[in-house]
């Protein structure tokens, strides 16, 4: 029948409009939500790291002074320095474990890979605080390393660096975070052919120019999301700090922390959380590439 | 080899030469080193990294049996007291119903909206397509202190008191995207000539949505559920800064800690926590991998993967 065929006007009009609106029709749950409790809270954090708005100023308006406050106050740059320190060592830390592990499992566990990858994944459903406490428990000057250490004979005295310390952040923070930075390092190893690496061997590769020129380079774009899925949250950890650091171990999530709840200056509290975007923003674009550096051609 | 140098050197013992060389001979110990190595060492290393995870929870829940207040061997004898006063503690039972409460909500909502948002950004073509994938996949980048502040002023500016609801709300935000991804990753590998081969055999939209793109997208809905609930309930940064008063189990456990009082407590409970979200995860992946069919150990890795990736 003809009329099947052939669409009026105004019913191709109307199938045109659905198509275009129908992405919308989607989105307009998740994106309204993304709007409304994500964009609009960022909006308000630049506009008020901009504004006095602390307990002690009654002055209002517009204002450079939390910036100002924030680069001109040594302390500052004192608890910026330990944080990159502390979270670059532990990432470092974990990407010297994660890369061997993420190797042996994808290529040589064979009937380990399965149970090892589960027991990775299955550590991330555990509460996160719950592991940091239980770390505290193990490090204490009570607890059960330095019991082991001093019967063994290794020390009369308990060590104390080993808890609320720079050592003990840097290690609980590699613990937290080290299945994470070896799942996609393995999920990038995996895609690799084995036979690659027999061609090389064939064609008189050593075991390091393997490693250089082959696994490195196509194991990369895991690094890089490794790199992107971990520091940027060690960067901005405040938990591990509190609970398993000391003096000497604040880092800047503690700094916004007691910002926000503890002194209630607002304004500078938005103004450090400003910067510490900015500064993974820096982070993961650098760590992208980084990661396009060693592609094979 | 080293014995037939030293034979070919004339070097032997008394009886070199006179006795018939062994079949095999024994390689030199930096060969058997290297052997070795390459065959236990990766085991081994694998070995320590999970012991490294899971150790300090385990002496954890150890300890939570032991009876003293102090986490030192010797081991003060066997008790379950920690337990009941974990239970009798009402502080605690209430930050556990409020965590379950709000993780029970934000899952499914997680679940719903991370599906309406993966559907046009992985199947329709219009022109906001990549501004919208970016700013699905944002609060997954940007870190959840700097999400947690920015929820904290606009809900102050807003003049909403901080409560359960607005931690909810702020969850919700941080966790739907990780949904979004998932079903995005299972779409992205949907053969769309079987939707097409409904359609010729009569199908209306909502059958083919129903028999064959739900059942196809049913592993990473079930993955992002899971991982949505798992993700409100631990979730630390969010509730500490949007909760109020009202604690949640995460932070329930840090302002224990910060004040150092009955700490076995907190072992008890963090041990019965623990157990139940391994078991969940363990019997959830044992039912998927039974559902899917997956038999061998690639295709229930794969089945892993696709709730990680």
């Amino acid at each position: 029948m003809a009329a099947e065929a052939v669409l009026s006007a105004r019913q191709r009009w109307q199938a045109r409009a659905v198509r275009r609106l129908r992405p919308f029709g989607f989105l307009f749950g998740p994106v309204g939500v993304l709007l409304a409790l994500f964009v609009a809270p960022l909006v308000l954090l630049l506009i008020m790291s901009f504004r006095y708005d602390s307990l002690y100023i009654t002055k209002t308006g517009f204002t450079l002074a939390n910036f100002a406050g924030i680069f001109t106050n040594p302390a500052y740059r004192t608890v910026a320095r330990d944080t990159l320190m502390m979270a670059t060592t532990a990432m470092l830390l974990q990407l010297a474990i994660a890369f061997p592990l993420a190797y042996f499992i994808a290529f040589k566990a064979r009937r380990w890979e399965l149970p090892v990858l589960l027991l990775l994944v299955l550590v991330d459903e555990l509460n996160p605080i719950v592991r940091i406490y239980a770390w505290r428990m193990l490090l204490g000057r009570d607890g059960l390393i330095n019991s082991a250490l001093q019967w063994v004979g290794l020390t009369s005295r308990p060590v104390l660096w080993l808890l609320f310390s720079k050592f003990s952040v840097i290690l609980v923070l590699s613990m937290s975070w080290v299945n994470y930075t070896t799942l996609p390092m393995y999920a990038a190893m995996k895609a690799i052919n084995p036979i690659v690496f027999e061609t090389a061997t064939d064609l008189g590769a050593g075991w390091f120019t393997r490693w250089r020129r082959i696994l490195l380079p196509l194991a990369a774009p895991g690094i890089f999301v490794a790199i992107l899925l971990v520091y940027v949250p060690m960067f901005t950890d405040f938990a591990t700090p509190a609970l398993v650091g000391g003096p000497s171990s604040y880092m800047l999530g503690n700094q916004v922390a007691d910002l926000m709840l503890e002194i209630g200056d607002w304004g500078t509290g938005a103004a450090l959380s400003l910067l510490m975007l900015a500064a993974t923003a820096v982070i993961s674009v650098a760590a992208y590439f980084l990661s396009r550096l060693n592609q094979l051609d | 080899m080293r014995k037939t140098q030293a034979s070919a050197a004339g070097l032997a013992g008394p009886a070199g030469g006179s006795r018939p060389a062994p079949a095999r001979a024994r390689p030199p110990l930096k060969l058997r080193l290297r052997r070795a190595v390459s065959r236990f060492g990766g085991p081994v290393f694998a070995g320590v990294v999970i012991a490294l995870l899971y150790g300090p929870i385990i002496v954890l829940a150890a300890f939570s049996f032991n009876n003293s207040i102090v986490f030192s061997l010797p081991w003060a004898g066997f008790t379950t007291k920690w337990y009941s006063v974990a239970f009798g503690d009402a502080n605690l039972r209430a930050a556990l119903i409020n965590s379950i409460w709000v993780a029970a909500i934000v899952a499914p909502v997680s679940v719903v909206l991370g599906t309406l948002s993966a559907f046009p950004i992985t199947r329709f073509h219009f022109k906001l397509r990549g501004a919208a994938a970016m700013l699905v996949a944002a609060p997954l980048v940007i870190p959840w202190l700097v999400i947690a502040v920015s929820g904290q002023l606009y809900f102050h500016f807003l003049g909403v008191d901080l409560s359960q609801v607005t931690v909810l709300l702020m969850q919700i935000v941080v966790t739907f995207p990780l949904v979004t991804v998932l079903v995005a990753a299972r779409l992205a590998r949907f053969d769309r000539t079987q939707e097409e081969a409904a359609v010729d055999l009569g199908a209306s939209q909502l059958q083919v949505l129903r028999y064959v793109l739900l059942p196809h997208l049913m592993p990473a809905l079930a993955a992002g559920f899971i991982l949505a609930f798992s993700w409100s309930f631990n979730n630390f940064e969010i509730s500490y800064f949007v909760s109020g008063f009202n604690q949640l189990f995460p932070v329930w456990v840090y302002s224990t800690l910060r004040h150092a009082t009955n700490l076995p407590e907190v072992n008890a409970i963090a041990t019965l926590v623990s157990g139940a979200e391994v078991a969940l995860v363990y019997l959830a992946w044992l039912f998927f991998t039974w559902r899917s069919g997956a038999r061998t150990a690639r295709e229930k890795a794969d089945a892993l993967l696709e709730a990680v990736r």
